[in-house]
């Protein structure tokens, strides 16, 4: 079970469809930074996969969609198809998902590229607790969590 | 799930303690907004009961202690077949998490020395959570070193979740993100995991960095959020994808040039 991403190669049966897209420039928000997002979406796309990665960006850069192939999944067999716009993923669509009692939402659970402002937002005034790569003894005395600590003891 | 905020600012009460060369926390909400002694004494009695169940993990398990038990096994004095039921247990556990990360989770260290502390802490967490219940809390945050289990939710009575904030890897002072933990979610646990910060227990699959500064993962529990956070710095991105195809899990990683890869239950 090796995710669909396996469906994002540029294989045999994939196939470019055409851009129904097009390349109408609206993605203008921060063509830089979603840029480099794209790019490593590129990169998850292709690991694992030595030697696809060249067509994949040659690829990329023509734009278009492209289908995968059928992957199974612990939920049932699942292909997919991207959107690739001015060399950045711009959409991921289902082409076949499992009905498992509804738990077909799980297969969109993908970890994709997403910019700051895109992700839940947290003012460290309204939270409750911090999450964070383990801060030694020492290191806690200037952490938040070490704030809202204090502002319960 | 009701958010926290049309609830106004829960009123807590909050106790510490250092353990495992970091400091955990114990959260819980005051009575109806007013600090009672018995609500206070309920949680110190409860944090005392935690504390000793870490201390007692911590004196088996910790490499920094000559004298525990995983030192001796470390140093080559005592086998595996000659160590605690406890012992074996949890390298059990942690060789079953290495075969289903495929090997990015590992209960060795790269020259063949058994290490067991990318598991034990989560192990704790787990283990405390159990008894807190029987203790008559109901409402509850354990936050050990940045590793985080909620039960219930800050305003007893309510369906409101803990907001966990997660740290900015490049300025640690700051929120990247929010994330709602218990109350009428389907996450209590999340867990985040490092490459540069003590990374001294995450080893990378060949000899490369890690291509994440920081990874966290939200599970229903500890130990699963713990160990493929863990994984998925160590892993990569393949690891990251198999995690969010194997698991119950919301996964936000953040790459070294500070990109960001995040599953749905992460986006605004």
């Amino acid at each position: 079970m090796a995710g669909w991403q396996s469906g994002t190669h540029v294989a045999g049966t994939a196939s470019a469809v055409g851009s129904t897209t097009g390349s109408t420039g609206t993605g203008s928000t921060g063509p830089g930074t979603s840029g480099s997002a794209g790019s490593s979406a590129q990169s998850s796309g292709t690991t694992g996969s030595s030697g696809t990665s060249g067509s994949t960006g040659a690829a990329a850069k023509a734009g278009g969609s492209y289908a995968g192939n059928v992957v199974q999944t612990r939920f049932g067999p699942v292909q997919v198809q991207i959107t690739v716009n001015g060399g950045t993923i711009s959409d991921v669509t289902a082409l076949q998902l499992t009905d498992d009692g509804g738990r077909s939402v799980q297969i969109s659970n993908y970890a994709a590229p997403l910019l700051r402002e895109e992700v839940l937002q947290a003012q460290s005034a309204n939270v409750q607790t911090i999450s964070g790569a383990t801060v030694t003894s020492d290191a806690y005395l200037t952490s938040l969590q070490a704030a809202l600590d204090a502002a319960h003891l | 799930m009701q958010p926290t905020s049309e609830l106004g600012r829960p009123d807590l009460v909050a106790k510490t303690f250092k353990c495992m060369g970091t400091v955990v926390s114990l959260t819980v909400p005051a009575a109806t907004g007013v600090r009672t002694t018995a609500a206070e004494a309920a949680l110190a009695e409860a944090t005392g009961v935690v504390e000793r169940l870490f201390v007692e993990l911590d004196a088996r398990f910790s490499l920094y202690r000559p004298g525990s038990e995983a030192s001796r096994v470390a140093r080559g004095e005592l086998s595996l077949r000659a160590a605690s039921q406890e012992y074996r247990d949890r390298y059990a556990e942690a060789v079953e998490w290495r075969l289903l990360t495929e090997g990015a989770f590992t209960p060795e260290r790269p020259d063949g020395v058994p290490d067991l502390s990318g598991l034990v802490k989560g192990c704790a967490i787990k283990e405390a959570g159990a008894v807190l219940h029987p203790l008559g809390l109901g409402d509850w945050c354990l936050n050990a070193g940045g590793d985080v289990l909620v039960a219930g939710s800050p305003i007893s009575g309510s369906r409101a979740s803990w907001q966990a904030g997660i740290v900015d890897p490049q300025d640690r002072s700051t929120l990247i993100a929010a994330f709602p933990l218990g109350g009428g979610t389907s996450f209590g646990a999340l867990a985040t995991s490092g490459s540069a910060e003590r990374g001294d227990h995450i080893w990378t699959r060949g000899s490369g960095p890690s291509e994440f500064r920081q990874v966290t993962v939200a599970a229903a529990d500890i130990v699963t959020a713990d160990v493929l956070a863990t994984s998925v710095v160590a892993g990569g991105v393949r690891m990251l994808n198999r995690a969010t195809s194997g698991w119950e899990v919301e996964v936000l990683a953040i790459r070294n040039d500070g990109g960001i890869l995040a599953t749905p239950g992460f986006r605004a």
